[in-house]
This record gives structure tokens, sequence and C-alpha cells, in this order.
């Protein structure tokens, strides 16, 4: 079949951020044991609470085991293989952008990312992650006006120690699983942000995470806490250059929105797939989770997924205070030997709470693109409601779409409901489009972005366009 | 868990037969249940050990039958009573199958399957004697409505097998029964080949008194161009496991596929169904309904697998669940499996009380609370046993499972 051939075709684009960044970086040695850990820590001019809190968590890391039943084929990482640290060389402490590394700024600038003073003017406020240290965070004093709290995690553990301490670990606990275990115990930088109560903040903020290094993993740690009656639009972004080894990346983030509060999160995951054999790629195993505390209050999680050999991801909520609302919207592309387990967890425990998952999946070439979820309705979740919907799109016959959805109900006064469905792009819509004069590379987008037009709605404005331009990337180019 | 020590300190069987000997050396090396498989299964080990704590003493199982044999017509077959059967017509004919043939057909089926999967069958073949197993090879298309039992007798652990051939087109309605008895476990396991061109319209009721555990096991492989339907209902059962796996062996075939588990008190009751498609143009049209009252657990999953070679592949899974009480629970988990790009592939879940408009629907309309929830019920029960093979004036499922 021809037009088959040509969607096979259409989806292969070869990854653009690939590039290396040469710079001067300082790593630790690979392994890992308590010493790298008080290593870090020391590093980090840690308080002694967080020390513990490491080790408390390596501890309970070593008992664990690698979870399995993803059913997900990847050789064992060798977890002392590689190196925990691993920052660019810089001052001790930079006042002003001026003084960030040139080369770090160009890096940033070729992917397209606003640090510097001219591209300030997009209103984005962007936290830099360049492998395990923040570099840089823009407009800092303008959030500060509004009370925003915006900066590196790093930071945060020093200025705004109280809230760590208070929060950290509250939503993910250190021995949450396997990944967030070892996660807790080494993590290096990240994004930290606080809302103060009834503060719409005035700019959407993001973090973007680049991974420059081919042996150091990547662990970042993103806390946000939205107070009463507040809001933030956050957006994440990630990128790594091309390797043949795999580079581990086990984040964990933590949301908490308080009474009427709001956090809505996006991520665009733009991380190294690895070659069409297979070879190199991320491993991009995360925990991300929000808890609704407030009464009424709103964690939105919307992903696009569409790089790293493995991601293993299911940014959860957990629906405690009443009338509260999860919503997850995802579009998950794979492509040549790529694997996705991906969906989220609403957990429903108090009354009136109310949950949507929109989910859809596009795989093509030889990947395996799996939906896993788990909607629970506790006993005392009267009146609570779900709906998911979770579709997929095969492009070729070796591609797999699996759905697993887990649905658990203690509660008669509730209602969930599940669909899901499977389909292809058709010869005959292909044909239609083509009749009308539209080119064969455009049609195939054009059915894709309707496909995930569901989940495009709910991106901000700034991340749909970069959402739009990285699916478009990867269905256009090799035709016409 | 009685049974699984005796399996490990080799105490189960003292003379064990080649196929015993085979399964017993299976799950020796898989030594289920577990605590992580159970939680994987969305059951819980501790319901699941009911089932096995009984010893295996191969009483003689008595069977009280639930009505009485309306017409001649019908045939009545009851597992492990030495009813010998031999028929040849002049439009269809039923025969015994010899024991090397069923020896052979068994051998042959666990040889290759994964031992996690047929734990249950495994265990059956350990327990099940020669004279608990039933086998017949049956042709024609003008088959008298067959019924076959199958009980456990009170105290013990009983095993039965039930071997099916069905020879090219023939047609047949079948009504399997499975009784419990008290305080008893009952493991039933069962196969059907159909072969090309035949339809199976298969009716499985299994009940129980106070205590009655079932493990219940069906296999079924479909050549091409065969139809297979079934119509399950379980009820009354203190744990039971209905574990369904369907094979269209070459594809274009059609499997429909009707469930309806009603759990009370303490009862636990789980289906789980795996449908294969190994060819193209299959189709799946399935729906599986809970209800579950007290402090009891409805359990379904279903696994639909459509590998590169069946395109065309049309399949739908619907699973409808209702809880009706504040302490029962609810876990369903439909699943989808694809490869194969051109099919049409849906399944949907839904939990949920019983309607309320429809309830004030009716009061308006001068009925009571309890009338108006019973009529609700009744109707959500019969979408399902309405297909079961029997007609009502020989046993009315919905007066039984309404009382």
């Amino acid at each position: 079949m021809v037009s088959e051939n040509l969607v096979k075709d259409v989806v292969s684009e070869p990854y653009k951020y690939g590039f290396v960044t040469d710079i001067e970086t300082e790593k630790i040695s690979k392994g890992l044991n308590e010493d790298t850990i008080r290593l870090i820590s020391e590093k980090k001019e840690e308080p002694e609470y967080l020390l513990n809190f490491r080790l408390n968590a390596f501890r309970k890391w070593q008992k664990m085991e690698e979870p399995n039943w993803a059913d997900l084929g990847y050789k064992k990482i060798n977890y002392q293989d590689i190196i925990y640290y691993s920052a660019p060389k810089q001052k001790e402490k930079i006042s002003s952008l001026d003084e960030v590394d040139p080369k770090l700024l160009e890096t940033f600038d070729k992917l397209g990312i606003p640090l510097t003073e001219q591209k300030k003017l997009t209103n984005v406020a962007v936290d830099a992650v360049f492998d395990s240290v923040s570099i840089a965070t823009t407009f800092r004093k303008e959030l500060a006006e509004h009370g925003v709290i915006f900066c590196s995690i790093s930071e945060a553990v020093k200025d705004h120690s109280n809230l760590i301490e208070k929060y950290l670990g509250s939503v993910v606990p250190a021995n949450d699983n396997y990944f967030a275990a070892l996660n807790s115990a080494v993590f290096s930088d990240g994004s930290f942000v606080y809302i103060p109560k009834g503060v719409k903040c005035p700019m959407d903020l993001s973090s973007y995470f680049r991974i420059n290094s081919g042996d150091s993993g990547q662990f970042e740690r993103t806390l946000i806490i939205a107070e009463e009656s507040s809001s933030v639009s956050y957006l994440e972004g990630c990128t790594a250059p091309m390797f043949d080894t795999n580079t581990l990346h086990a984040a964990v983030v933590e949301l908490i929105t308080l009474d009427d509060a709001s956090i809505k999160y996006s991520t665009v995951q733009n991380w190294y797939a690895g070659n069409e054999e297979g070879v190199g790629g991320i491993f991009n195993f995360v925990t991300k989770r929000g808890k609704c505390l407030g009464k009424r209050s709103k964690i939105s999680w919307s992903q696009v997924e569409t790089g790293s050999a493995i991601t293993w991801k299911y940014p959860s909520c957990i629906l405690l205070g009443e009338e509260s609302v999860g919503e997850f919207y995802s579009v998950a592309l794979t492509n040549n030997l790529q694997q996705a387990d991906t969906g989220t967890k609403m957990i429903h425990i108090g009354p009136r709470t109310k949950s949507t998952i929109v989910s859809k999946g596009i795989s093509a070439g030889n990947s395996i693109n799996s939906y896993r979820g788990l909607v629970k309705m506790g006993s005392k979740a009267s009146g609570s409601r779900n709906y998911s919907q979770c579709d997929s799109m095969l492009i070729g016959d070796q591609a797999a779409a699996n759905t697993f959805p887990y649905i658990q109900s203690q509660q008669p006064n509730s209602e969930i409901e599940h669909e899901a469905s499977t389909c292809r792009i058709s010869e005959d819509q292909l044909f239609y489009l083509q009749s009308r004069g539209i080119e064969f590379e455009e049609a195939v987008s054009m059915m894709v972005s309707g496909f995930c037009r569901d989940v495009f709605n709910q991106l901000p404005m700034e991340f749909a366009a970069e959402a739009d331009k990285l699916l478009a990337l990867k269905l256009e180019g090799s035709v016409g | 868990m009685q049974i699984i020590e005796e399996i490990k300190n080799n105490e189960l069987i003292s003379n064990p037969s080649e196929i015993q000997k085979i399964c017993l050396d299976k799950l020796k090396l898989n030594p289920l249940p577990n605590i992580k498989s159970e939680y994987w299964r969305l059951s819980n080990k501790s319901k699941f050990s009911r089932f096995l704590d009984h010893s295996n003493k191969n009483k003689e199982s008595k069977i009280n039958l639930p009505y009485k044999k309306a017409s001649e017509n019908i045939i009545r077959l009851i597992i492990g009573e030495n009813n010998s059967i031999n028929l040849e017509e002049e439009n269809y004919s039923i025969k015994e199958l010899r024991e090397i043939e069923v020896v052979d057909f068994i051998k042959k089926n666990i040889s290759n399957v994964n031992p996690n999967d047929h734990w249950s069958d495994l265990l059956n073949h350990c327990l099940s004697s020669k004279e608990n197993i039933l086998g017949l090879n049956i042709s024609g298309n003008k088959i008298p409505p067959l019924e076959i039992f199958s009980a456990s007798s009170p105290d013990s652990l009983n095993a039965k097998t039930l071997i099916l051939f069905f020879e090219k087109n023939s047609k047949v309605d079948l009504l399997q029964i499975n009784q419990g008895n008290e305080n008893s476990s009952l493991s039933q396991s069962t196969y059907f080949c159909l072969e090309e061109n035949t339809s199976v319209n298969h009716g499985v009721v299994s009940y129980g008194e106070s205590k009655s555990n079932l493990l219940n096991s069906l296999n079924v492989m479909q050549k091409a161009q065969s139809e297979y339907s079934l119509a399950s209902l379980h009820f009354k059962l203190n744990y039971a496991r209905f574990e369904i796996s369907i094979n269209q062996l070459d594809g274009n075939a059609k499997t429909n596929i009707k469930g309806i588990q009603i759990t009370k008190n303490n009862d636990q009751i789980a289906t789980y169904t795996q449908m294969k498609f190994n060819g193209p143009n299959g189709f799946l049209n399935q729906i599986n309904k809970s209800l579950a009252d007290g402090k009891s657990h409805a359990v379904f999953e279903g696994s639909i697998i459509v590998p590169k070679i069946a395109q065309k592949t049309d399949a739908s899974q619907l699973s409808r669940n209702i809880l009706l009480s504040r302490h029962a629970k609810i876990d369903t988990k439909p699943q989808l499996e694809i490869i194969a790009d051109d099919v049409k592939c849906k399944h949907g879940a839904t939990i949920s009380q019983l309607n309320e408009e429809e309830i004030f629907y009716m009061r308006s309309r001068g009925l009571t609370l309890a009338e108006a929830s019973k009529l609700q019920l009744s109707s959500y029960i019969q979408e399902i046993i309405s297909s079961i093979p029997i007609s009502k004036d020989r046993w009315d499922l919905l007066d039984k499972i309404l009382k």
C-alpha cells in the first residue's frame, strides 16, 4: 500500500535538538552510595533535615526492586555507572544574566528558550536547568512584586527552608516507588514555585530542562504550592543531545493546591528518542503527582510526549478537598522503537470531586504506546464523577497500541465512565482530502492534528504553538 | 491453603497419572496464589485461599437438580455420575471420547500453556480423576438441547472436567450448570473445540449454597466460520472466579459474550476474559455486568489481543456495573492490546448506581421505591439472562435471583 508507506515516511523526522554544548563541567565520579549523597548535599550546602531526607530515601531505595509490571523491554540499568552530579562550571554567584557563560546562553538560544534580555518580551518567566543545575531564572523581580516565589529548588532550600521542609515529599513520599526514591536520594535541582494567597500569577512560569552530558543522569525535582484562591500556569520543556548510550531521567514533580486554588501544568517532552535502531535515547521515568488539598481546588495536567526511548509517567491527582477537580490531557506520539507507558491516576477521596481524562496515543514504526490509568472512588467520594476517553491511532501494522484502564469504585453515589477506541488514518479520508487539493503531507498532518485537538485546546497559547510545531515537525519533511 | 501445602509436600495424590504428574510439576514451579499475583488480578489472597481450604477427598458429589426435565427431548448429563452416552441418530450423533483421546487432548493443551494464566486448569487436571472427566464428540445440526451439570459435595473440593468437540456444520444449544454445595469448592474446567461452520449457543449458570467456592475455567478454540455465543450468570457464591479464554484460531469467526455476576454479603465474584484473534476478520461483541450489594466485591478484567495478522477485526467490549451498597466494591479493567492497524476496536466501562430519574418516573406512576428498584434491576439482569438457552417455564432464573 503506497499511502501507508508514505505515512510512515512522514512521521520520521530527524531530531533537531541533538547537539552537544562543549562546556567545562564539574562532575563527581560515577557510582551511588551514601558518600555520593553526602557529597551532593554538601556541594549544595543543604541543611541537615534535607540530608536526612536523602539518606532515608536512599536506604529505602536499596531495599526496593525495580518495577517490571509495565513490560517495558530495556537493558538493565547499572545504577553504579551513572554520574549523579554534573554542573557547568561558573562563578560562585550570578547576579545578572550577563555573567552566565555565553555558551550556555547560546545553547538555550538555539533551543528557542528566551533567557536573554531581548527575548524577555515574550512574558514567560523561565527557569533553565542544565544537567544538574539551574543556571538562570528570569523575571524574578517582577514576580517578587506580586509575592510570587519562582527560583531553583536549591535556592529555595536556602531562602525558604520552612516551605521546603513542610511540603517536600508530602505528595510523593520518599518511598513512593523505585524511581521516586532514587530521585529523593540524589535530586540535584529543579524549580520551586510559591503563589501566595489570592494571587493570580501575572505571567506563565516555565522551566526548561536540558541534559547535556551523556553519562550523567538527570534527577530534578519540582515543587509548586498554590495558596488559597491563587492560580498559576506552569510550562515544562525538555531536550537532550544524541548519544549512543541511554541516559536516565528520573524526576519528581509535586503540586499542592489549597482552597479555591488552581495549577495548570503543561509539558512538552522532547527528549532524544534514540535512533531508528533504538540505540541511545533517554529513559524517562517520572513521578508527577498533585494533591488537591483545598475545597474547590483544581489541578490540570496537559502533556505532549514525543521524545524519550522509554517513557514511564503517570501524572496523577489526589482529590482530597470537597468539589476539587482533576484533569489530564495527553498526546503521546511514538515512532521507531520508542516505548511509552503513560496515563494518569485520579484518586477521588473527597465528596463531589470531578475528574476528566482525555488521552490520545499515536503509534508508528515498531513502537509501543500504552495508556495505563487508574480511576478510584473512595468510600467518602459521594457525588463524584469521572469521565475518561482514550483514543489510539495506529500508523503501520508494526506498532502496538494498548489500553489498560483500572477502574475501582467503593461509592454507589458516584459515576465513572470510560471509553476507548482505536483507529488509523484511513485511505478513504486521505483520498477525500487529497481530492480537495490538499497535499498528502498536509492531509496526514491535518488528520493527526484533528485527532489531538481536544488536548491541544487545553495547552496554553505559547505551548499550543510549540506542540503543533513539534507534531508537524515529526509529521512533515520527507514527502513533497 | 491445604491444597497448596499438599502440592508442595508431594502429598496431594498418592499415585499420580502422567497428566497429573506434569501438572503437579508445573504447579510446584509456580506456587500461586500469592499476594502479588492476586493484587494484579484486583482480587485478594485471603478470599482466594477460602477456595483452597478444603481437602480433595473426591467424595461423591451430590446434586440437587434445580428443576425437572421438561421433556424427554432434552439430553441431561451429570459429570461424575457414570452416565455413559453414545447416541447415533439420523440428524445428529453424540459420542463419548475414548480415554486416550481425552488424555492426548489434555496433554497437548497443557504442554504449552502459560502456567500463570492457566493455573486453575493445571489444578483441575491434578485433582480430577478419570470418572470426573466427561469428553464428548458432537455433530449434526438438529441436536436436542443439552444440559450438563457439575456439582461439589459438602465440606470438600471437587474437580470436574468437560471436553466437547463440535464437528463441522454442527449447531447446538447447551446449558452448563455448576452447583456448589454447602461449605465446598468446585473446580470446573471446560474445553470447547469448534470446527468450521459450527454454531454453539452456550449458557453457564453457577450458583451455590452458603460458603460455596468456584473456580470456573472455560477455554474455547474457534475455527473459521464458527459462531460461539456465551451467556453466563454467577450468583450466590462466596468466592468465584470465572476465567474465559477464547481463541479465534484462524480469524473469520464470530464471538458473542454476555455475562452477569451478582454479589451480596461478603462474596467476591470475578470474571477474567481473554480474547485472542489469530486471523483476520474476527468479530467480538462482549458485555459484562456486575451488581454488588452488601460488603461484596465484583471484579471484571477483560483483555482483547489483536496481533498483526488479525486485520479487519471488529471487537467491542462493554463493562457495566451497578453498586448497590456503600460497603460494596467494584473493580473493572477492560484492556486492549492492538498491533494490526486496520481494525475497529473499542471498549467502555461505567460504574454507577440505579438511575434516579427512572426510579422517580416509576414512583410518580404509583410504584413504591422497592417495586421501582426491583423493576429496574430485573431489566438490568434480564438483558443478559434472556440470552441463556433455557426457557422461562423450565427454570425461572430471574425469579430465583430476585428472591
